[in-house]
């Protein structure tokens, strides 16, 4: 094939980025709301978070409690609590910045940053009800104990019919599983992809 | 079974914990009293033990001001370990050789604010349902000893909670994270504050690995070769690798849940992210 004189490639080089910038970026653009809503789609579809969107008297459908009670309750969440509300909030927050374009040899295009909460930040918003400072979030990875469960039993039941459970709930019971930290690594390794 | 991994972690992060919060904190007061006779089924027939009225005396004589005992006075005269006195720490009392019931005792040492143990117990039994004695530091006649064994507040429960290997380092070296757990039983707000802020401040604190054999007490609650001292223990280890804690979670129990509790004692949580790079079986 033949080669383009080196006075074109050098203004090629030097007139492509700011000519093209706006195209690419309404492409990466389009590709980041489309990954951005598939990540918003598949957190509200894992098990974890169905669960503890369905409240007090949802089935253990997470499978972290063996089908005894299900992990509103056990955690110790009120009637009427949100918990992934402010997981789905910083998601949906999730930008891309555009910035420079590349003038590097060989690159053509523009340099992005996309600003993806990480774990430690989802757990910083998520207290467990009865501790604040720990995260049930991360609690779901490492592991919870019953003592949400028990005091929220002791006082009457403020999560509702599901506390009602005559089955001795411990923390014995809880079968940790991969929730955010696993989901935002894979979310990360997808825009990091972007192109 | 020979010394695990999880075995030396427990012990070294036991004796770096009360070490810790005596000297990061100041947390034990001397008290020199009577001590009052009491049977024990568990001792055998050499023994005799008088109890002083608080438990977990401070064994560490690297901690600055605190009074490590030797002996006691017996009648006013001064009986250590060679006339047949055993001194146990942990259920703050001394083992007399002999059969009177009736000597008239007293003596010197340093208590800790908070007992320490090493625990199974779940958070929940921990915390709701395990009943206490309420050991108070501040004093309160008519004195009189305090039972032996049952674990007594204020007190720190430390239990070890999950932990994984993953792959560092080619040849086979792990990164091995273990999740060290502590529930907090505080009588008043105070003491509990000044646990969690002496803990938090613990990251990226090295703690050097002591084997099961450094732990510093017998069977019976006294030091063994008479004398411990953790800065000293420690650096028998320094060449080993050590323990880091990576990080460091504090909570305590929301008023309104404290509240639901068969007991008055203000709680709290203590989350350690302890790690050691390490090969397998080592």
């Amino acid at each position: 094939m033949a080669k383009l004189p080196l006075d074109v490639q050098q203004a090629l080089q030097r007139q492509a980025p700011r000519l093209l910038k706006n195209k690419f970026k309404k492409e990466v653009d389009k590709k980041f709301k489309t990954i951005k809503s598939e990540m918003v789609k598949e957190f509200l579809q894992l098990p974890v978070t169905q669960e503890l969107m369905q409240g007090p008297n949802a089935p253990n459908i997470s499978g972290t409690l063996g089908g005894v009670t299900n992990l509103f309750a056990f955690i110790g969440f009120d009637k009427g609590d949100q918990p992934v509300m402010p997981i789905i909030q910083l998601l949906e927050n999730t930008s891309i910045q555009f910035n420079k374009e590349l003038k590097q040899a060989g690159n053509i295009g523009i340099s992005y940053n996309v600003n993806l909460p990480t774990a430690e930040q989802i757990f910083a918003l998520t207290p467990m009800p009865w501790a604040v400072g720990r995260s049930w979030a991360k609690g779901i990875e490492t592991g919870i104990s019953g003592l949400g469960y028990l005091l929220r039993k002791n006082s009457r039941g403020r999560s509702g019919s599901a506390i009602q459970s005559r089955v001795k709930v411990r923390g014995g019971k809880f079968k940790n599983t991969a929730y955010i930290s696993s989901f935002i690594n894979k979310y990360k390794k997808k825009f990091k992809e972007l192109k | 079974m020979k010394e695990q991994f999880q075995h030396k972690l427990t012990t070294s992060f036991f004796l770096w914990f009360d070490n810790f919060l005596l000297t990061k904190g100041e947390a034990f007061s001397n008290k020199t009293g009577d001590f009052f006779y009491y049977s024990d089924d568990r001792l055998d027939a050499t023994y005799k033990a008088y109890g002083s009225p608080y438990k977990q005396w401070v064994t560490d004589s690297s901690i600055t001001g605190a009074t490590v005992p030797s002996g006691v006075y017996i009648g006013g005269n001064f009986s250590g370990r060679d006339d047949g006195v055993v001194l146990d720490f942990d259920n703050g009392r001394a083992l007399v050789s002999g059969s009177s019931t009736d000597l008239t005792i007293t003596g010197s040492f340093a208590v800790k604010d908070f007992n320490v143990y090493m625990t199974n117990d779940t958070e929940e039994d921990l915390v709701v349902e395990n009943k206490y004695t309420v050991n108070s530091r501040l004093p309160s006649a008519p004195y009189n000893y305090i039972s032996p064994y049952d674990d007594v507040v204020p007190a720190v429960f430390i239990a070890s909670s999950d932990s994984r290997n993953s792959p560092f380092a080619l040849g086979g070296m792990q990164d091995t994270q273990v999740t060290m757990k502590a529930v907090v039983l505080a009588e008043d707000p105070y003491q509990l504050d000044g646990v969690l802020s002496i803990f938090m401040d613990s990251a990226e604190e090295c703690i050097n690995p002591i084997p099961m054999t450094g732990y510093p007490t017998t069977e019976l609650g006294d030091l063994k070769n008479n004398t411990y001292n953790y800065v000293n223990k420690r650096n028998e280890y320094s060449d080993e690798i050590k323990f880091y804690i990576n990080g460091v979670t504090t909570s305590r129990l929301s008023d309104r849940d404290r509240k639901s509790l068969a007991h008055d004692l203000y709680v709290g949580f203590i989350d350690f992210d302890v790690q050691q790079h390490r090969y397998r079986f080592n």
